[in-house]
């Protein structure tokens, strides 16, 4: 809190509740094409504008509420996303999110910067979308898996045809989510990217599956993570509510265009915001050493 | 048939989560922009304000939930309504993992009552008593 009011006069003039919530539409929508997620991109953005970098996360953390809850409608309606898989994950997402969170809460500012910049920097480890789908087995490949009964189809309109699966190592993945929540939880961000790698490369999601089960998921991991910042006081309702309205609109404008963007300009895309938000991050890191 | 009826059923569950998640969401977002109106109605201007009345603070957000419908501590009706709608966001996920221990308990799938329980605990020891 002290550090709020340090940095007071600090804040760029040009941020405003008008300007923010105008700009986080943009935001919001390049977070929803690149994967990124509105409030990775934010977080850097406003940080460089003079906004207490605890302060931020947790708006940002907030805000991911909405951006995720409203933009996992539509999947949850068509049963893309894993809702039993999900709810099983969320498990550990929100643990690991309650203690992401408390430790960013007392940890120092400057840790934050390096952290935030070197998760970014991990999104380009992302796994190529490995095109080898596993066909349709009758077997179940875990034990736990089959207890739980982790299954689940839905139907592909770009192959045309209803496609099956079963999770494997839901235990390992949990594992992973856990890691997923309290990077998400400590940064104030989805970390979207990360649980879509845990769930393809370990869980073996199908694609679609992953990255709309991850969306589902992110909602409630955001809300476990908010209820930590709720209680040390970093929620600045005049930073959460343009924030969480413009990129929320954002998102949703985002996830309609995205199917008719080629793979090659959003990976350009990607790469140009990644870095650029990495440099902002370290900028203000070396800067307050 | 019985993985046909399970399909079917969940659907239902399914579908009525994207309703209270859309009802939630959009709700909110509603909420923040009249008190984003209001602020600017209120105070004449729309800056990025580090007051002290501008943070969110409690220790225990049901109470604090309580004192907000009660008609609160703050005396500012923007900043109020701005508040109600964050509360309105923090309560859809809340609301969608009662929403699903009720659902499993109903279709007696106690594996799952017990998973989404576990959630709601979570959620609610780090609400209440953090």
């Amino acid at each position: 809190m002290e550090e709020s009011f340090l940095l007071n006069n600090k804040i760029s003039s040009m941020l405003s509740m008008v300007s923010l919530l105008l700009g986080s539409i943009p935001v919001g929508f390049l977070g929803a094409l690149t994967g990124l997620g509105g409030a990775s991109i934010l977080i850097p953005i406003l940080v460089s504008m003079g906004i207490p970098v605890k302060e931020a996360i947790a708006c940002g953390m907030a805000s991911i509420i909405a951006t995720s809850s409203g933009s996992a409608v539509s999947y949850v309606r068509e049963r893309i996303a894993n809702v039993r898989v999900a709810m099983f994950l969320e498990m550990f997402t929100t643990v690991g999110a309650i203690v992401g969170a408390t430790i960013t809460t007392m940890i120092s500012p400057l840790f934050l910067y390096f952290f935030f910049a070197a998760f970014l920097a991990s999104s380009f480890l992302k796994s190529r979308g490995t095109v080898s789908q596993s066909a349709t087995s009758s077997e179940w490949p875990d034990g736990v898996s089959r207890w739980l009964n982790l299954q689940g189809s839905y139907f592909d309109e770009a192959h045309g045809k209803r496609i099956d699966y079963k999770v494997s190592h839901p235990l390992l993945g949990g594992g992973g989510m856990l890691l997923a929540g309290l990077a998400a939880g400590m940064l104030g961000i989805g970390a979207g990217a990360f649980k879509v790698t845990v769930q393809e490369n370990i869980l073996k999601l199908p694609p679609k599956v992953s990255s709309t089960t991850s969306n589902f998921i992110i909602g409630m991991t955001a809300l476990a993570g908010t209820s930590v910042y709720l209680y040390s006081g970093f929620l600045n309702l005049t930073l959460m509510g343009p924030m969480a309205v413009g990129t929320t609109i954002g998102a949703f404008l985002g996830g309609r265009v995205l199917n008719k963007l080629g793979n090659r300009t959003l990976r350009v895309l990607f790469s140009l915001i990644v870095i650029f938000l990495i440099v902002q991050m370290i900028y203000k890191g070396v800067r307050s050493l | 048939m019985i993985s046909s009826d399970r399909n079917l059923s969940e659907s239902k569950l399914s579908l009525a989560i994207s309703y209270l998640l859309t009802a939630g969401v959009v709700t909110s977002l509603i909420l923040m922009a009249v008190g984003i109106l209001l602020f600017y109605f209120q105070f004449g201007n729309l800056a990025i304000s580090e007051k002290k009345v501008m943070f969110l603070q409690e220790k225990n957000f049901f109470y604090f939930l309580y004192d907000l419908l009660k008609g609160g501590n703050s005396q500012e009706k923007s900043l109020w309504i701005m508040t109600l709608g964050i509360t309105v966001l923090i309560l859809t996920p809340f609301a969608r993992v009662i929403l699903s221990v009720v659902y499993f308990f109903l279709e007696k799938d106690f594996k799952f009552s017990l998973i989404t329980l576990w959630v709601l605990l979570i959620l609610t020891l780090s609400l209440a008593t953090h």
